[in-house]
């Protein structure tokens, strides 16, 4: 690898400039004063692609510059690399180029609070331009009416746009919260949002959760759940909603209307089929508020099957008629048998009935290994 | 005890080898694992790098992620230790002195690497980076245990100081860091490709003549 000495080859100007998407730039690179090469030597690419010629001049006889129409966004965060080359290939000097938009405000500011202990917040940024360019969110939060400006942080703990304030909380005043966002071509500041801990709070899944079988009930499965235990100590009523699925298949059905007991009865379920259950949790009017809290996420999935119906398929007779049913065919067919092998009454005996019988079991299991019985 | 001392001095002396420092009878053998536990620890880290360097050069975008990119290494960029070496040198080092430079580069590579962008990229890039460092200030613990065990100093002046030494100016501009991390990385390569053989060689070098000579005698 060629070893330069410590003066570069060549300079670029503009070295490292910011700027707007749309705009246009002109670039000049001078060769350094000691170099045998000029400018006819010389050739631009960006981002590894050689520039066209016809955007080239020569300005004097050791500057080549480029002209750069209506940018677009940078390919990278890093910077677009704008690179002047010695007509071998060889790299001569190097410039980055930052071209974005300055950041929007951000918005969708969303919060929750896990138990009360601490506060998650999301938001979105304002506008897809400003991912050209790094930009840097800071979320800020205060106490209403007093207190001085916190910044939270830990980042990207619920996605890239998040951030997780861990404690130090305080309940029953409003905070005011906003994220801030800041580029090299700008600052955005979002509106504030304003909330309180004890309407934003969510909690751990259900714990315990069992489905189990009703008896020997086909169609019912019974589901049973303990409150979530981190907020035993708070007064407030817990909501609860229970979906379930059968096994191959992704849609879910949801129940809604569970309240606030710990258990409830699926009902209208198919026989011998496995279900899967999730329960969660609403941490409804805590402390007396009139507000509904964030749902928890599901538990995990409990599976559980429904018992498999007596009458297997094709099978319509109820069970208890199956015998009588059996031996009034049997005779049915043996009289139809006399008529045609036994002239007269006066050859019918017990051994008649044992030959016919011996007949029926041959002919049955002929019948069998051909295929099932039409019954 | 003394006789394991005794021992060992009558092996330095028929087996002709470097002069044995005084030690019990475990350090050879604890020596022998560690040289195998850094020798895997240097393939593990030729193995993360791999992605490592892919994700990071396509940070820096084209042309530096091109597969046949080769810039001109500056002046400034000397002060990344270099892997490369004459072989009949390389051949003829000291098992002090290959261990040294080993334990050199690594802790003078950790630096810079951690001197590398710290907004860069995604968060997953930046973790990818911290889990590197962690797994090669790993490789530099191991190394200093393979010197000790083995009674070498180690080096001075190599301790975590700060990311570049004194007069070397701080890069100038963005894309000249960007050449500079290209050789960074293709430096940090380099090594362990490297650290792999004086691994295999010190291997082979620690006696195992010593270790089963000691086994026959505790039949005794």
């Amino acid at each position: 690898f060629p070893l330069f000495p410590a003066a570069d080859p060549a300079v670029i100007s503009p070295q490292d400039p910011t700027l707007l998407i749309g705009s246009s730039l002109t670039a000049t690179c001078t060769v350094s004063a000691g170099s045998r090469l000029r400018a006819q030597d010389l050739y631009w690419t960006l981002n590894g692609r050689r520039l066209p010629a016809a955007s080239y001049a020569a300005l004097g006889a050791t500057t080549l510059s480029v002209a750069l129409a209506r940018l677009n966004g940078s390919k990278q965060q890093s910077g677009d690399n704008l690179v002047c080359h010695s007509r071998d290939g060889g790299i001569l000097a190097g410039s980055c180029l930052y071209v974005g938009l300055p950041p929007e405000k951000p918005v969708n500011i969303s919060c929750w609070s896990k138990n009360m202990k601490d506060l998650t917040c999301t938001w979105a940024p304002g506008t897809e331009g400003e991912t050209f360019l790094h930009t840097n969110y800071t979320l800020k939060y205060k106490l209403r009416w007093y207190g001085r400006d916190n910044t939270c942080q830990e980042y990207h703990t619920a996605g890239p746009y998040s951030c997780h304030i861990p404690k130090d909380l305080a309940l029953f005043t409003p905070y005011e919260i906003w994220v801030e966002a800041s580029n090299r071509l700008g600052v955005a500041v979002s509106d504030v949002v304003m909330l309180d801990i004890l309407d934003v709070v969510t909690t751990d899944p259900p714990a315990d959760v069992h489905v189990s079988r009703v008896g020997d009930l086909e169609d019912q499965l019974s589901v049973r759940w303990s409150s979530p235990p981190a907020l035993k100590d708070f007064l407030f009523q817990a909501k609860y909603q229970i979906q379930y699925r059968v096994e191959d298949s992704s849609e879910w059905k949801v129940v809604d209307d569970v309240g606030n007991q710990t258990s409830c009865r699926l009902a209208g379920l198919r026989p011998g089929t496995v279900y899967f259950v999730q329960v969660r949790c609403n941490p409804f009017g805590i402390y007396g508020s009139k507000r509904a809290g964030i749902w928890s996420d599901w538990s995990n999935p409990t599976a559980a099957s429904t018992p498999r119906s007596e009458r297997a398929a094709g099978g319509c007779e109820p069970k208890g008629g199956e015998q009588n049913s059996t031996l009034r065919r049997e005779l049915k067919q043996f009289f139809g048998w006399v008529k045609k092998h036994a002239y007269g009454c006066s050859n019918l005996s017990i051994k008649l009935y044992d030959q016919w019988r011996v007949w029926l079991q041959k002919s049955h299991k002929a019948r069998n290994q051909v295929g099932k019985d039409p019954f | 005890g003394d006789s394991w001392g005794i021992f060992a001095f009558l092996c330095a002396a028929l087996c002709h080898l470097p002069a044995v420092p005084a030690l019990n009878g475990t350090d050879e053998l604890g020596a022998g694992q560690s040289i195998q536990k850094t020798y895997d620890l240097t393939r593990y880290l030729e193995h993360q790098l791999r992605t490592l360097a892919g994700t990071y050069l396509n940070y820096l975008g084209p042309p530096f992620n091109e597969p046949d990119f080769n810039p001109p290494r500056l002046a400034r960029a000397e002060r990344v230790p270099s892997a490369t070496v004459d072989l009949e040198l390389w051949r003829g080092l000291t098992d002090n002195a290959r261990l040294a430079a080993n334990y050199r580069a690594y802790s003078r590579l950790l630096c810079y690497l951690r001197g590398l962008d710290g907004q860069a990229g995604t968060a997953e890039l930046r973790h990818s980076l911290g889990h590197f460092c962690s797994s090669l200030q790993g490789l530099v613990v191991s190394i200093a245990g393979v010197m000790s065990s083995l009674g070498y100093p180690l080096p001075a002046g190599t301790a975590a100081g700060p990311p570049a030494p004194a007069g070397t100016p701080a890069t100038p501009n963005d894309f000249l860091k960007k050449m500079d991390d290209f050789w960074l990385l293709k430096e940090l390569q380099t090594w362990l490709w490297r650290s792999a053989k004086d691994f295999n060689r010190l291997k082979k070098k620690v006696p195992p003549a010593v270790v089963t000579l000691r086994l026959e005698a505790r039949g005794f």
